[in-house]
């Protein structure tokens, strides 16, 4: 059931630059992969890429061995949806209205709205924890609320493949924790394939089965992070001297910087004296 | 599965409520314009009843005199208002989704201006008859539009940059108008200065035919375009993800809203404002069923221009041309946008 998303030779680029240079990637099907590089490695611009909303200077996106600029977008969105990193919406629309946008790819013509355009919308707010909110505005609601929203007008989409760009970012650490959990859980019970772009590495290596780390428009590694992620990797790719320690929780790769001001040992909790500022802030 | 009953339930229940509520605002708002419709007809110098002005336009009544007052004077008159409102109605609502502004409205972003640079040239430089003046109107509002989506083009274009290059082109276009005007002979610029303010029935009954069928194969187009228009407020990037074609999409219905501008401003010039106040009035009543919209901001439009006409020709000492009422209501409203935009930081 699970769709293959592949890029091959693939160059992006805006205006005269070239952003993503003859890349190669194949998205595990059924998977979660997490995109991580330093601002402008050209993450976001990949991820347009892969959903067919940047045309390719060169190489090709397919999906299932098809290009995707040959098929028909409408035909693309019933299976691959994306969430760009700061959607708009329209002043005053409820809750209830924008999710229902979700069901686009489905309706047509002569197909309009039907029970199961219904059942698809419950579903989706059910699932990000949103249904009560249906009749309200989405300027009224919080933050994390408004984010869980737009993650359910994605999953009303009902598609095989869903792509967010740094979902994350503008929230809180428990918020981001549980919009994480959600894909996870989306992920596991539906076997939709995630991509995600991640500002915050721990967390990418964390949820991630494969990780992408991205550096100038190429790939610098790619797998579970497990295997690829080292101290080496993060300072050549960020230009951060750090430590890798095993995520107490997770058993997953975590990152610790080391700053100027915090060589090894130079100040610990051990002593008891200083208080440490946290290290990965 | 059970616990997905009650949100089903849930939002099958939203869904009908929102469509209720805009079949039920949409209705309000037509019935309100067609009772302004008939009312525009019963008063004046020679005051007629309802039973009359609906009897003779329905051709249930058989009254030469009530005929000729209905049929031939005043009927032109009330169709052209109508018909201009829902024009404008429609095309700025459909500017204001897809620019994602609320001051995105056509007469704004140079496509009124254009018309104008052309139409007042025609009666100015090249001394043009009412047909000439429309068909210059038309051809100088396509021009305007054309400039500015091809000077905001960047592999598509996007809402500040088309509202920004609109605004410069509006500018220079206005500015171009005064300086024809500035060469004029009195007796043309006298004509020129009329026929800028804006007035219902200013032009021939051409034009106006030409307007009627315009609208009755673009706002059905429109509404059928409205699925999209729907995806297209959320942003070009969603819009694309949910299988619209964006440019496809936005260049149709921009296309029709500025024939549909081109062709009321050739019937009653550029009457300014009623783009602009039209669908958010409409978006207002709506309230959160706003996702459709054009329809009702037609209506609305039609009732801005019925309500002006009637102040501008009855309400007041002296008639007026319509264009000074709508501007006289659009300019407060036009302040209270600014100021509103700016409280909410969204900058206008």
């Amino acid at each position: 059931m699970s769709r293959r998303l592949a890029a091959r030779g693939l160059t992006l680029g805006y205006g005269p630059h070239d952003v993503v240079h003859e890349l190669d990637l194949d998205v595990p099907a059924g998977r979660i992969t997490t995109i991580v590089g330093p601002n402008a490695c050209g993450k976001s611009t990949l991820l347009r890429g892969l959903a067919r909303l940047l045309a390719p200077r060169s190489g090709s996106v397919t999906l299932d061995g098809t290009a995707l600029e040959s098929m028909r977008t409408i035909d693309v969105a019933r299976v691959l949806g994306l969430l760009p990193q700061t959607p708009v919406a329209p002043d005053g629309i409820a809750v209830g209205d924008l999710v229902g946008r979700g069901r686009y790819p489905h309706q047509g013509w002569f197909r309009r709205w039907n029970a199961g355009d219904d059942r698809a919308v419950a579903e989706a707010l059910e699932q990000t924890g949103t249904a009560d909110l249906v009749d309200r505005k989405l300027s009224e609601l919080s933050g994390d609320q408004r984010q869980r929203v737009w993650v359910a007008m994605a999953l009303a989409q009902e598609t095989d493949l869903l792509l967010l760009d740094e979902p994350t970012t503008f929230l809180d650490i428990n918020h981001q924790i549980e919009l994480l959990d959600l894909l996870t859980d989306l992920n596991r019970e539906s076997e939709t394939t995630i991509v995600l772009v991640l500002h915050d590495l721990n967390l990418a290596f964390r949820y991630a089965d494969h990780v992408v780390v991205m550096k100038a428009g190429t790939i610098a590694a790619e797998g579970a992070p497990i295997d690829v992620i080292d101290a080496a990797l993060i300072t050549d790719v960020f230009g951060l001297a750090c430590e890798i320690v095993p995520d107490p929780v997770s058993r997953t790769p975590m990152v610790v910087a080391r700053g100027r001001h915090h060589a090894t040992g130079a100040r610990t909790v051990a002593t008891g004296t200083l208080p440490t500022p946290a290290a990965n802030a | 599965m059970t616990t997905l009953v009650e949100p089903r339930v849930g939002v099958r229940a939203h869904r009908l409520r929102l469509r209720r509520r805009a079949t039920v605002v949409t209705a309000a708002l037509a019935s309100v314009a067609c009772a302004l419709f008939v009312v525009t007809m019963m008063v004046g110098s020679f005051p007629l009843s309802v039973v009359e002005v609906v009897g003779s336009v329905l051709g249930l009544r058989d009254d030469p005199a009530v005929d000729f007052i209905v049929r031939e004077l005043r009927l032109p008159t009330a169709t052209a208002a109508v018909a201009v409102g829902v024009a404008l109605g429609v095309a700025g609502l459909v500017f204001q989704k897809l620019l994602a502004n609320p001051l995105a409205s056509p007469d704004f972003v140079g496509v009124s201006a254009g018309a104008s640079l052309f139409a007042v040239s025609a009666i100015v430089l090249f001394d043009l008859g009412s047909a000439g003046i429309a068909a210059s109107a038309v051809a100088g509002a396509m021009c305007a539009a054309v400039l500015v989506y091809a000077l905001a083009w960047r592999g598509g274009v996007s809402g500040y940059r088309f509202i920004l290059v609109g605004i410069g082109i509006a500018e220079l276009m206005l500015s171009l108008v005064a300086y024809v005007v500035s060469r004029a002979e009195q007796l043309e610029a006298k004509q020129a200065m009329k026929w800028l303010v804006g007035a219902v029935g200013q032009s021939g009954p051409g034009e106006l035919r030409l307007l009627l069928v315009a609208l009755a194969v673009l706002v059905p187009l429109a509404l059928v375009l409205e699925r999209a228009l729907r995806t297209l407020e959320l942003g070009d990037d969603t819009a694309a993800a949910l299988g619209a074609r964006v440019e496809r999409s936005r260049l149709a219905l921009l296309g029709l809203a500025i024939v549909l501008v081109a062709l009321s401003t050739a019937v009653a010039g550029p009457i300014l404002f009623v783009a602009l106040m039209a669908g958010p009035i409409a978006m207002r009543l709506l309230g959160p069923a706003s996702g459709g919209g054009l329809l009702a901001a037609g209506c609305t439009g039609a009732g801005i221009m019925l309500g002006s006409e009637l102040i501008a020709q009855h309400a007041l000492p002296i008639a007026l041309p319509t264009g000074v009422v709508t501007g006289a209501i659009g300019a407060p409203y036009l302040l209270w946008v600014l100021a509103s935009a700016n409280r909410e930081g969204r900058g206008g």
